[in-house]
């Protein structure tokens, strides 16, 4: 029981002080840089109440601050049992370079004329381009399927964002992006190893793909705040911008169903859920407009999703054309 | 005055304290002599020349199955029986023999020991890993006929490399078997060979002294196993005259083979402790030193039910470890025929010449046969483990034409019938690799075939992985 405790704390301390974690310590004071120098330079004190607002002590001390908090801590419990029991990308990964013996018989000489060093950007890259894909596509699932927003709910309810807001998740949406991470990790490994042998390897800064790490220098933290930071379009075509992530969280109706990338901004170009964002950041963050606080209890967090998964099927089994017609979100 | 008396107390008792860890030592030798009443002129009870005597025996039987021409060949068989099965004096050491700077004291068997055999101390149980339905003792006798009409060892038509599946499998069948399922299995119980009486009448060690010599005998360690550095051991039995000096324990100008040598799963201990992973060859041979110790200790008399049940833990520890570096051969081995045939596969789609591909990828296969069937000489039922094993390592590798060996015809003949391709057969070496694995706690795990997913998969980290936006 102790080891259990003391592998508990260690957990989520390493939160902030683990790399490959988004809120590491370094990430989190890289994104209080930016948000300065943009405060002061771009913004040149013109920031709405809104920006300052969420620098103050109340922000991070809110109704939905708080039930950030209760979420990680609950959530760090529960998957400190479940996480031995998940499938890994080892295994996946295993699964998948026994079966290319079975059905790529011939390898060719790929790992033999191929240059290490383009092995390794290829998968460095590779790696990323799949695994944010994933992402993208698994989120917009978690929005457009009924059942899946259920528990995706969970993460939009928050009306006040920090950075520790990323962390807000249902436990059945960590077991989805967990089995995700899985699949297109443990796919690429296989892949790249039986066809490059021992050639293959990550570049990596402080033990992260190095484009993740760009990614997280950059201000990955600032997408869960109310510093409302743009790209310039054609960059925001190509990237997702802060603000384009808010606009993603927004009340407004345009804004629902936009912007489910996570760095990549062109998926959402492919599958037309993309938003540019404008120069008003007058948004508003939470399921709707008209959000009260029981949002943030741990009944809502928790439990609601199963409720109303049930209702639905109940609604269903009486008439299955209502469910067809249920817009999304709440 | 009774300051004095209490210094000289304490003096005295730090003395015999002292006497006693002195006497423990880090080396298997000169244990005294404790056996009641002994007369003649020894002057330590260790003996394990008759088990020294088998390992040359079975280097030398080794070395004689690289010398068949192709054809039957009655006199190699015959020699070949005479290192197995025969007991005649004037057999030579065939091997290891003297080289340039690396001068062995040794050169009949019969200074080591005579009247030594290895068919007499072979497992006597089936070997289901192997066609036909055979005791460990026939499938040697079977292998030898057949090795001494091979071409220099190997059989291409039916992908045999018989001076590796002959020492191999003899290691297991013989030493392995002998040493864990007898001398330190049932030759451990209170009622026999007992340690209050000498193990023959007039010897000058006991019988619980002798078994576990005979023991320590057959795993081939040298005396000063449990110190050695694996690097220096493994260069010692490969005869390697710059760690000369430092094997001449005696310093006598020579290595003297009951002493001085690495033999059979000692070697291989120290093949996988080379990796820094594992320290197998120093930990097994320890725990040799400390049971002889513990047995020593008991002055000749009959070993107590506390003794006894120590000495069981060495025997525990040596059997756990000796088990691993037999699973670790193995291992490597299912690593190296994958590697094999990989190459072999790409061999052939190019239309190269694959003939010295084939005669590694046959040379890998035999080593990888003998350890998996070695290992199911130990007395211990590996179930269903056994049975996967067997079926995934086969009666022989898949050959060129995607056949198999499958049996073996009423005239000794083998039996082919067609089978999985290379590649198939690649995959099953992964999944040998991963069911040893998976049964035993591996450390060394050289040739991983599967080591650059989980490094890989080590590196990628688990960040995020449940995190969304």
């Amino acid at each position: 029981m102790d080891s259990l405790f003391n592998e508990y704390w260690l957990q989520l301390s390493q939160l902030f002080s683990n790399s490959q974690q988004r809120l590491y310590w370094g990430y989190l004071l890289s994104a209080l840089l930016i948000s300065a120098l943009w405060l002061v330079f771009i913004e040149k004190g013109k920031s709405t109440k809104l920006n300052l607002k969420s620098l103050l002590i109340s922000h991070w001390l809110s109704k939905s601050s708080s039930a950030d908090y209760q979420v990680i801590l609950i959530n760090k419990a529960l998957f400190l049992i479940i996480t031995p029991l998940l499938i890994t990308k080892l295994y996946i990964a295993t699964l998948i370079y026994e079966q290319l013996h079975l059905y790529i018989p011939i390898r060719s000489d790929l790992a033999d004329i191929t240059p290490e060093w383009l092995v390794v950007t290829l998968f460095t890259l590779t790696l990323f381009i799949f695994d944010d894909f994933a992402r993208f596509f698994l989120h917009k699932l978690m929005h457009e399927i009924p059942w899946l927003w259920h528990f995706h709910k969970t993460h939009h309810s928050a009306d006040k964002l920090t950075p520790l807001t990323v962390l807000r998740s249902h436990p059945v949406e960590g077991l989805l992006f967990s089995l995700r991470s899985a699949l297109v990790q443990g796919s690429c490994i296989a892949i790249f190893i039986y066809f490059f042998d021992d050639k293959v390897d990550l570049y990596t800064v402080l033990s992260v793909n190095v484009l993740l790490f760009i990614f997280n220098i950059l201000g990955s933290n600032l997408r869960h705040t109310h510093i409302y930071i743009r790209y310039w379009h054609w960059l925001e075509a190509l990237l997702i911008s802060p603000a384009q992530h808010q606009i993603h969280h927004s009340t407004l109706p345009a804004h629902f169903n936009k912007n489910y990338g996570a760095t990549i901004a062109v998926w959402d170009k492919l599958f037309h859920s993309h938003c540019y964002s404008q120069l008003s950041d007058n948004l508003q963050f939470g399921l709707n407009s008209k959000q009260d606080s029981q949002e943030h209890s741990l009944y809502n967090l928790y439990i609601r999703a199963f409720v109303d998964i049930g209702k639905s099927i109940r609604s269903f089994l009486k008439s299955p054309k209502a469910l067809k017609k249920r817009s999304l979100p709440d | 005055m009774k300051l004095n008396k209490l210094m000289t107390a304490i003096t005295f008792a730090t003395l015999s304290a002292t006497a006693v860890t002195a006497s423990a030592g880090d080396k298997y030798a000169d244990f005294p002599i404790t056996v009641k009443g002994y007369t003649g002129d020894k002057t330590h009870s260790v003996s394990y020349g008759g088990q020294v005597a088998r390992q040359v025996l079975q280097t030398s039987l080794m070395k004689l199955a690289y010398k068949g021409n192709g054809e039957a060949n009655p006199e190699l068989l015959s020699q070949m029986n005479a290192y197995y099965s025969g007991k005649d004096a004037g057999r030579a050491i065939i091997a290891p023999a003297s080289k340039d700077g690396f001068p062995v004291a040794q050169t009949q068997v019969d200074q080591l020991s005579k009247g030594k055999n290895l068919a007499g101390k072979t497992y006597k149980g089936a070997v289901p890993g192997w066609p036909g339905n055979m005791t460990a003792v026939e499938v040697l006798n079977f292998m030898i006929e057949k090795a001494s009409a091979s071409d220099a060892g190997f059989d291409y038509t039916n992908g045999m490399d018989y001076p590796q599946l002959i020492s191999k499998f003899a290691m297991g069948a013989v030493f392995y078997n002998q040493a864990v399922d007898n001398y330190l299995d049932e030759k451990l119980a209170a009622d026999t060979k007992p340690n209050d009486k000498a193990y023959k009448k007039g010897t000058a060690y006991t019988g619980k002294e002798h078994v576990w010599d005979e023991a320590f005998g057959y795993f081939g360690a040298p005396t000063n196993g449990a110190t050695v550095d694996a690097k220096q051991a493994y260069a010692v039995a490969k005869g390697k005259k710059d760690v000369f000096a430092k094997a001449d324990l005696n310093g006598n100008g020579k290595i003297d083979l009951d002493t001085e040598m690495l033999y059979a799963h000692a070697y291989y201990a120290a093949g996988a402790d080379k990796s820094g992973k594992t320290n197998y060859l120093n930990t097994i041979t320890q725990a040799f030193i400390d049971g002889r110790q513990l047995i020593t200790d008991a002055k000749g008399e009959k070993l107590s039910d506390a003794q006894r049940t120590q000495l069981m833990a060495f025997a525990d520890t040596i059997k756990k470890n000796w088990e691993l570096v037999i699973a670790e051969a193995a291992f490597k081995y299912a690593g190296s025929v994958y590697k094999d045939a990989q190459k072999l596969q790409a061999g052939i789609e190019k239309n190269e010449d694959v003939k010295a591909l084939f005669k590694k990828y046959i040379h890998h296969w035999g080593e990888l046969k003998g350890f998996s069937i070695a290992l199911q000489t130990g007395g211990k039922d590996l179930g269903g483990f056994a049975v996967q094993l067997n079926r995934l390592v086969g009666f022989s590798p898949v050959l060129l034409g995607n056949t198999q060996v499958t049996g073996i015809d009423a005239k000794g003949n083998y039996v082919q019938a067609s089978s999985v391709s290379l590649n198939e057969f690649a995959l099953q070496m992964l999944k040998s690799q991963k069911a040893l694995a998976d049964q035993y706690p591996l450390k060394a795990r050289l040739n991983d075939q599967l080591e650059n997913l989980s490094a890989l998969a080590d590196k990628i980290g688990s960040g995020e992985s449940t995190e969304n936006d």
